[in-house]
């Protein structure tokens, strides 16, 4: 018989990570249907509610206390109640070092302390954000839902004391080649780099990184910098340091489509800017570019980094890339082998900006693609969980991250969808991004492997064949190893691109043969 | 008072707060961090968390 319960462990503080294992590891658990490892915050209280729970049961819980909500099988919900305890013992943090009991305590014990790393619930960032500016501090805000009103009043404050914040919802960054957040290891070089999006920085850096070149900084500002009500205030003020840092030969600035007014004001800035300047603006329809922008405008990652290193003056090789004929002979004895039927991708990424590029490139070749991420033009998903035809998912989104672990950290998500792709027998290709780098799943592409196995064999089963095309994100400076990871890819049957772009638009080559084929 | 300037020329010296993987991949780089042990502040204190802010 079902039953739910609410364990409440007072003054109990654990941070996200470290609850989503616990999350993880009790819905894994016999007999369990739903289970949610919390701080008691209101948002967390709402989703809890949302889920079924009774808001009684949860009102004694404050944002300093633990809650646990279990839902299955009457026996196995009470047998976690009362053996919580083992669920919840935290592993020693590795080489962290004794921990300062505040902040002014951390300013005490490391005065020319320069960056402030805020991951805390987006509810407490501001103020932790506003505490680090008051003492000079630059600000690096991975935190997310910090409201819009405290992100131009952080982002005022910072910009009148000549300090930045990078952030809110910023996922890296690059300080003089040491990467903040979840980066790559990127060598130093000429290029400076401004992003609103984190996983489109990183595969800039990347891939500026396997050219043989290298970034002076690469700066992120968030993801709602450039919309109309933040003003790009976080772009201009790293715009400005770049064109200052005597190590900056070019600078690079990436983001999505900016707001209107703000997308004026950045190209007026880049006009006026004293080093050669290179723009992306991901998914920005070709008539709304602005006519007076007196740099390239680039319309792809791959792009941007050609134009930038060519305005750095180095004479590179580029990374790894196909020739024409090779890439004919590889679509072909995919396709060659596909049953009537197999039409569709699915694209299931970790990169909320790989997603986008994507879509683009479909959009681009007039292929129609429902995600729940939509690039202008594509269609919204009603159900992320459930593809219909040509379905490109950012399972980073907030849907898919809410009590549990991004795709980057925890594969647990796409392995599940993986698998029920391979189900579909209308399905041709699988697209996938695989993103290495400092801070992200130890083992990236061996977390996938045997879902990719499997959905092979599954299809193959069937009487199909599943093209499964990835790219990956990393260099071979990263924990995980570039080499190691693509080959990893490979031994399991995936097709590996060096960038996103490439992947995409091998996948796109895919479906548009199929289309050509089935009429 | 640093800026972002010092912040380019020095590289990161960093206080973290929240999850510590961010601080040790700091570490893993060589650069120095210290992690504060935070919690969230309790929600009747706000108010006098503000007054307290004002004062110090």
């Amino acid at each position: 018989m079902s039953s739910r319960e609410i364990a409440i462990k007072k003054n109990r503080y654990f941070d996200s990570v470290f609850l989503m294992t616990v999350t993880r590891r009790l819905s894994e658990q016999p007999g369990i249907e739903n289970a949610a490892a919390v701080m008691g915050s209101p948002a967390n209280k709402a989703i809890l509610v949302n889920m079924g729970f009774a808001e009684e049961a949860l009102a004694p819980a404050g944002p300093n206390d633990l809650i646990v909500a279990l839902e299955g099988d009457r026996a196995a919900v009470r047998r976690l109640v009362d053996h919580l305890e083992e669920w919840i013992i935290r592993p020693t943090p590795e080489r962290t070092g004794p921990m300062a009991i505040s902040f002014d305590d951390a300013l005490s014990r490391q005065p020319k302390s320069n960056l402030a790393v805020i991951s805390v619930p987006g509810e407490y960032a501001a103020r932790e954000a506003h505490a680090a500016l008051a003492h000079g501090i630059s600000v690096f805000l991975f935190s997310d839902h910090v409201p819009l009103e405290d992100e131009i009043a952080l982002k005022r404050k910072a910009s009148q004391a000549g300090l930045i914040v990078m952030g809110p919802d910023c996922g890296t960054a690059l300080i003089g080649g040491i990467g903040v957040g979840f980066a790559n290891a990127v060598r130093r070089g000429p290029i400076g780099v401004v992003a609103s999006s984190g996983t489109g920085l990183q595969e800039f850096s990347c891939l500026v990184h396997r050219a043989g070149s290298g970034v002076s900084h690469g700066i992120g500002t968030g993801s709602r910098d450039l919309s109309d009500e933040v003003g790009g205030l976080s772009t201009l003020t790293a715009v400005n340091a770049l064109e200052d840092d005597p190590g900056t030969r070019v600078v690079a600035v990436i983001s999505k489509p900016p707001g209107k007014t703000t997308l004026q004001r950045i190209v007026e800035r880049l006009n006026r800017c004293g080093k050669p300047v290179v723009a992306c603006f991901l998914g920005l329809a070709p008539d709304s570019r602005p006519e007076n922008a007196r740099f390239k405008i680039c319309s792809t990652l791959d792009d941007i980094v050609t134009a930038a290193l060519r305005l750095s003056g180095e004479e590179l090789a580029g990374w790894p890339a196909l020739s024409a004929d090779q890439l004919e002979t590889l679509l072909h004895g995919q396709v060659r082998r596909m049953a009537a039927q197999q039409k569709y991708i699915r694209g299931l990424f970790a990169g909320g900006t790989l997603c986008y590029q994507s879509q683009q490139v479909m959009r681009d070749a007039g292929i129609i693609v429902y995600s729940n991420a939509p690039l202008d033009g594509m269609r919204q998903i009603k159900d992320p969980n459930t593809s219909i035809e040509n379905t490109l998912i950012d399972m980073g989104a907030d849907e898919f991250t809410v009590g549990t672990p991004h795709p980057m950290i925890d594969a647990t998500q796409r392995i599940r969808r993986i698998q029920a792709e391979a189900q579909d027998p209308e399905v041709a290709v699988l697209l996938l991004d695989v993103i290495l780098g400092y801070n992200a799943s130890p083992e990236p592409a061996g977390d996938l492997a045997n879902a990719i196995r499997a959905a092979k064999r599954t299809t193959a089963d069937a009487g199909r064949h599943l093209s499964v095309v990835a790219s990956v994100c990393g260099t071979d400076g990263d924990p995980q190893g570039l080499e190691e990871q693509e080959e990893i890819l490979r031994e399991a049957g995936a097709i590996v691109f060096a960038s996103n772009l490439q992947a995409s638009s091998f996948a796109r080559d895919i479906v548009l043969q199929r289309m050509e084929v089935l009429g | 008072m640093p800026t972002i300037r010092s912040l380019m020329e020095e590289g990161p010296i960093a206080i973290n707060l929240g999850l510590q993987g961010f601080a040790k991949a700091l570490q893993d780089q060589s650069r120095p961090v210290i992690q504060v042990d935070w919690s969230p502040p309790p929600p009747q204190d706000e108010e006098m968390q503000d007054i307290l802010d004002e004062l110090l």
